[in-house]
C-alpha cells in the first residue's frame, strides 16, 4: 500500500493531478475512524490528509472555527468546549459501534460522512454547520466555496455537497464551521416502560409541543442487557423513551414541568438532572448498546433514516419480523437496527419497508464480504442514480477520488 | 441597464409564433401570454430598475405541463427563465429577449400539512406567509421570514435560499426543507428528499436551494415547521457610536445568547422610519439596537435582562424593553417598514446585502460613510446586525443624469469592501444580474468553473436562467476538460508508510 501523507493543500493538488494523469483511484484518509462503512475500495494509493491539521482560527465571539481537514475531531472538541462552544449537530463517533477503539477521526471525516447525532431534530445536521471549505476536485484544482461568515448564498452551496460525500467528490482541505454556545444546563424526561409505536406517539407529541426538545430517543428493553450500567441502572429492565431539554437552569425546569404533564398520557416521567442527563446521551448518539464488543456486536447494523412518526411501526415491524433489535433517535426518524446476520442482512426487507415509509437504509456495520455483495448505500430512483453520477463526474471526471465507496462497482 | 446580457438568438426570435403555438398545445386557455401589453407586468422583478420584456409568457398548472414546456424547450434550444413571485431583489427572474418566461404563479396549492412529522407539502406558488397561517391553527409555523413574506413564495425562497429577520436562530431556508420535486431542463422529473429528515446520497436539496433558478424548476416543496415559541420579547436600545452598538453585539453572542434576531439601524436608518411610521424610535443616537428573545416566558424574561445588562455596559444611552405583544410589534413597525420609509425619503433608493464578519461591522459603517461622501450620495443603514448581514440603502434620483450610474457604482464598492473585510458579496439576495459581474472579486476561475461545471450536471446547454449568477458563460465541453499537469505518481519528498 502506497500512503501519500501530504503536508499542505498543494501536495494534495500534486497527488490528485499526478493520479489523474495515470488514472489511478485514490483513497481519501483521515485517522480512518469510519474507513468499515461503505464499499472497501479497489486501490493501494492512499491519500493521507491527517497532517492538515492545522487550528486556522478560532473566533468564539464569531462562533466561527477554521481548521485544516485533517485536525483531530477529538481536540477541537475540547478547544471549543474551554469556550463553552460545540458542534450544534453533535457529531457521532461510531468507533465503539465499529470496534475500531476510541478515535473520533477527523474534522474532515466528520465533515464528508454527516453522521449527526441526537440535537439533529433541533439544530440539524453537520450540512448545516459547514459555512466554507477549500477542497481539491477530481480535476487536481483547488476550489473554494462559502465563506467565513454564517449567512451567505453568493454562488452554489457546494458545501451541502460536499458533507456526506464521503470523499467522493472532492478532498476538503480547510473548513470553516459554524459553533454555538454549549446550553447552560439540560435535563432528561424519562419514561418507561413504554412499547415502541406509543414511545414514537410520545415523542411525537414532544417534538410537536413549544418546549424545544433537544433530543427524543427510546431504547427498547430488549436493547438495554449488557449494555452501559448508567442506561441499565436508569432503565431498571424496562423499555426506556428519553427527552433532553436543554437552555438556561430557569427555562429547563420550567419546560421539564410543562413538558410531563404533556406527557401524563404516556405514564409518569422521571427527570434527571445536568450530570446524569450529559452522561446519557453519548451512549444514544454513538449507538453503544450495539457496540462491537457487546451483545449485538456480531451482527449487522442498519441505519435508517425516516420521517419520524412513522418510525415506530417501521422499527417494531423489522425487529418482529427478523428477530433483530431496534433503537430509535431523532424521535423515530432515526433507527438503528442490529439485526441477525443472514445471507444478504436482510437488505430487501429493510429497504422494501423504508421505502415504503418515505425513508431509506445505510448498512454500516457489516463484514466486507457481505458489503461487497449488497449495496451499502441506498440505492437512489433511476433519474437521481444519473443525476448523482454527472455530479460526480462534474467534480471528478475520471472517478480518481474513493472510487466505489458509495456505489459497487466503479460507479461512485 | 448597464449589465450585459447574453445575445438573443435570432434564430429563435425568428421561429417565436411557432413556439407560442407549441406552448399553447402544452397550456391550453390563459396559459400562454405573448401580447406586449400583457407581458408588461412581467418584465421586471422587485430590481425594477432593470426591464425586459421575455419572448412569451407560459404559466403552466401541473407538473406535467413544466416537464413538457422544459422538454420542449431544450429540444428546440430555446432558453427559460422561471418566475415565482417576481419579488427577486437581484434580478434572479429579469427575462430575456429570446427566452421563454415560466411563470409559477399557478402552483397555488398546500398539498399536505402533516403536524405528526412537523412538515407541510406544498405547490412552489404558494407565499412564504400562507405556509405560517396554514399551521397556525395548531400552534405551528414556518420559521424563515423574508421581509417580503406576504408576496414572496415559497419556490422563490428555495431558488434564493431566502433568509429574514430570524435566521440568526432558526436558520435560512436551506435549514428548514427538506425535499422537493424538480424538473430538470430535459423534462425529467425527479423527487429529492421528502418528510425523511435528510435524504440519501448527496445532498441535492442542498445544492438546488440557493441555486437561482439555474439547475431545475421546483414544483412541489416540503418544509419544515415548528411550534411557536410560548413568548417573545424585545430590547430596543440607542447607542452613541455605531462601534459601541457593534461592541453590544458581539458580547450578546459572546455570552452565549442566541436571539431570535438582533436588527440595528443607523441614524438616517432611524429618522426616516420613525417619520414614517412612529415607533417612538430615539432620534439622537447613532446607532439602534432591537433584540427580540423568544422562547418560554421565565427564559425570556431572564435573558431580556442579561441583554439589558450587556447594553448598559457598553454604553447604551436610551433603553425601552417590550412588555406587551403590541409594544413589541410597534419595536419592529419601524425596522420593518424601513425600505418603504426611505423610499419616501428619496426619489428612489437600492438596497445593497453584502455580510461581513459580525466583528467590523463598524469599521464596515465607517468605510460606507467614506464611500457616501465619495460618490456625493446619501445612505442609509440598516443591517442584520446578529449575522453581520448589511442592508445599506443607496438614495438617488433616477432623473438626474448620471445618478443611477453612481449609485451602482457606490453599491458595488460597498460590496467589494466587505469581501475585503472577511465577507461575502450576497447574504440573502441573490446574485442574479445585480451582483453578478462582482463574483471574480470572491472567486478565482477555478472556483467558478468548478460551480459551472455542476451547472452542467443539471443543465448541459445552459438553457436555464442564462446571464445570472456567472459573469461568462463557457461550454461544457470546455469546462470539462481534464489538464493534465504532473506524470508520476512519485512524491519522493513526501513521507510514506
Amino acid at each position: 500500500m502506497d500512503i501519500l501523507k501530504v503536508r499542505d493543500a498543494a501536495d494534495v493538488e500534486q497527488v490528485v493531478q499526478a493520479a489523474l494523469a495515470n488514472e489511478q483511484p485514490l483513497e481519501i484518509l483521515g485517522h480512518g475512524s469510519k474507513r468499515g462503512i461503505g464499499h472497501a475500495l479497489a486501490t493501494n494509493a492512499v491519500l493521507d490528509i491527517s497532517a492538515l491539521d492545522a487550528i486556522v482560527s478560532y473566533e468564539p465571539n464569531e462562533l466561527l472555527l477554521t481548521v485544516g481537514a485533517g485536525a483531530p475531531l477529538a481536540d477541537v472538541l475540547s478547544l471549543i468546549d474551554s469556550k463553552n462552544q460545540h458542534f450544534a449537530f453533535e457529531p457521532m463517533n461510531p468507533a465503539k459501534l465499529l470496534g475500531t477503539g476510541h478515535d473520533a477521526g477527523t474534522v474532515g471525516g466528520m465533515l464528508a460522512t454527516g453522521f449527526a447525532g441526537p440535537r439533529r431534530v433541533k439544530d440539524g445536521g453537520a450540512r448545516d454547520h459547514l459555512l466554507g471549505a477549500h477542497a481539491v476536485s477530481g480535476f487536481g484544482e483547488t476550489f473554494k466555496t462559502g465563506g467565513k461568515v454564517v449567512k451567505n448564498v453568493t454562488g452554489y452551496d457546494l458545501c451541502k455537497l460536499l458533507c456526506g460525500s464521503w470523499g467522493t467528490l472532492a478532498v476538503m482541505t480547510e473548513v470553516t464551521l459554524k459553533v454555538m454556545p454549549r446550553p447552560e444546563s439540560q435535563r432528561t424526561l424519562v419514561l418507561r416502560g413504554l412499547d415502541d409505536v406509543a414511545a414514537v406517539r410520545a415523542m411525537t407529541a414532544a417534538l410537536g409541543s413549544p418546549y424545544d426538545v433537544s433530543g427524543a430517543a427510546h431504547l427498547p428493553a430488549t436493547v438495554l442487557r449488557d449494555t452501559d450500567s448508567r442506561l441499565m441502572e436508569i432503565a431498571g429492565g424496562k423499555a426506556l423513551t428519553l427527552l433532553r431539554l436543554e437552555g438556561i437552569a430557569a427555562s429547563v425546569k420550567h419546560r421539564a414541568g410543562s413538558l410531563t404533564a404533556a406527557l401524563a398520557t404516556y405514564g409518569a416521567a422521571d427527570v434527571v438532572d445536568d450530570d446524569v442527563s450529559v452522561g446519557l446521551w453519548p451512549l444514544v448518539r454513538d449507538v453503544t448498546p450495539f457496540a462491537a464488543d457487546g451483545a449485538f456486536g456480531e451482527r449487522p447494523v442498519w441505519r435508517i433514516v425516516c420521517p419520524p412518526a412513522s418510525g415506530g411501526k417501521l422499527g417494531q415491524g423489522l425487529a418482529g419480523d427478523t428477530g433483530g433489535d431496534v433503537l430509535y433517535d431523532w424521535g423515530g426518524g432515526l433507527i438503528w437496527a442490529a439485526l441477525p446476520a443472514d445471507s444478504d442482512a436482510h437488505a430487501a426487507l429493510v429497504r422494501g419497508r423504508a421505502e415504503a415509509a418515505g425513508g431509506h437504509a445505510t448498512l454500516v456495520r457489516a463484514p466486507e464480504t457481505l458489503r461487497g455483495m449488497i449495496d451499502v448505500f441506498h440505492p437512489p430512483q433511476s433519474g437521481v442514480a444519473a443525476l448523482t453520477q454527472r455530479v460526480k463526474h462534474s467534480f471528478d471526471p475520471k472517478n480518481i477520488l474513493n472510487r466505489g465507496r458509495m456505489t459497487r462497482g466503479t460507479t461512485p | 441597464m448597464s449589465i450585459k446580457m447574453p445575445v438573443p438568438d435570432a434564430g429563435v426570435l425568428g421561429r417565436r409564433d411557432e413556439i407560442i403555438a407549441a406552448l399553447r398545445r402544452i397550456v391550453p386557455g390563459e396559459g400562454v401570454i405573448s401580447s406586449a401589453a400583457e407581458m408588461i407586468p412581467y418584465e421586471s422583478d422587485a430590481l425594477n430598475s432593470y426591464r425586459q420584456p421575455p419572448m412569451v409568457v407560459v404559466l403552466p398548472n401541473t407538473t406535467e405541463q413544466v416537464a413538457q414546456v422544459l422538454k420542449y424547450c431544450h429540444d428546440n434550444g430555446i432558453r427559460v427563465v422561471p418566475r415565482g413571485s417576481g419579488t427577486s431583489l437581484s434580478g434572479g427572474s429579469l427575462p430575456l429577449a429570446d427566452a421563454v418566461l415560466l411563470g409559477m404563479g399557478k402552483f397555488k396549492r398546500i398539498r399536505e400539512i402533516d403536524f405528526d412529522n412537523r412538515v407541510v407539502v406544498t405547490e412552489p406558488g404558494v407565499t412564504n406567509l400562507a405556509i405560517s397561517q396554514a399551521v397556525a391553527h395548531a400552534g405551528f409555523y414556518y420559521a424563515p421570514d423574508p421581509s417580503s413574506q406576504i408576496a414572496c413564495s415559497i419556490g422563490g425562497n428555495i431558488a434564493e435560499n431566502s433568509g429574514g429577520v430570524h435566521c440568526l436562530k432558526y436558520g435560512m431556508t436551506t435549514n428548514n426543507v427538506l425535499g422537493c420535486e424538480i424538473v430538470l431542463i430535459t423534462g425529467e422529473i425527479l423527487r429529492i428528499g421528502g418528510k425523511a429528515p435528510e435524504c440519501s446520497g448527496y445532498d441535492l436539496m442542498g445544492v438546488i436551494t440557493g441555486s437561482e433558478g439555474l439547475l431545475g424548476v421546483v414544483t412541489e416543496i416540503t418544509v419544515r415547521i415548528l411550534q411557536k415559541p410560548e413568548t417573545a420579547r424585545a430590547v430596543m436600545a440607542g447607542f452613541p457610536s455605531v462601534e459601541s452598538a457593534g461592541e453590544c453585539v458581539a458580547r450578546i453572542i459572546a455570552a452565549g445568547i442566541v436571539p431570535a434576531g438582533m436588527e440595528m439601524m443607523d441614524k438616517p436608518a432611524t429618522a426616516a422610519a420613525e417619520a414614517f411610521v412612529n415607533a417612538g424610535y430615539p432620534l439622537d443616537v447613532e446607532a439602534l439596537l432591537i433584540v427580540e428573545l423568544d422562547g418560554p416566558k421565565v427564559e425570556v424574561d431572564e435573558l431580556i435582562l442579561r441583554v439589558d445588562a450587556i447594553a448598559r455596559e457598553c454604553g447604551q444611552t436610551t433603553c425601552q424593553i417590550s412588555n406587551s405583544e403590541e409594544e413589541r410589534l410597534l419595536f419592529w413597525a419601524g425596522r420593518k417598514a424601513a425600505f418603504p420609509a426611505v423610499g419616501r425619503i428619496s426619489p428612489d433608493y437600492i438596497c445593497m446585502d453584502g455580510t461581513i464578519p459580525r466583528g467590523r461591522l463598524a469599521e464596515a459603517l465607517t468605510r460606507i460613510r467614506e464611500l457616501s461622501e465619495k460618490y456625493q450620495l446619501r445612505c442609509a443603514n440598516v443591517f442584520h446586525a446578529g449575522d453581520g448581514n448589511l442592508h445599506p440603502l443607496i438614495l438617488f434620483d433616477a432623473n438626474l443624469p448620471g445618478e443611477m450610474d453612481r449609485a451602482e457604482a457606490f453599491g458595488a464598492d460597498i460590496l467589494r469592501t466587505c469581501v475585503e473585510l472577511g465577507g461575502v458579496l450576497t447574504g440573502e439576495h441573490g446574485v442574479g444580474v445585480e451582483k453578478r459581474d462582482l463574483m471574480p472579486e470572491m472567486f478565482s476561475d477555478i472556483d467558478l468553473a468548478q460551480q459551472q461545471r455542476l451547472k452542467c450536471a443539471f443543465d448541459s446547454q445552459g438553457l436555464l436562467n442564462p446571464g445570472k449568477v456567472f459573469p461568462t458563460l463557457h461550454r461544457c465541453a470546455e469546462l470539462g476538460r481534464v489538464h493534465v499537469h504532473a506524470g508520476k505518481l512519485a512524491f519522493p519528498e513526501l513521507p510514506r508508510f
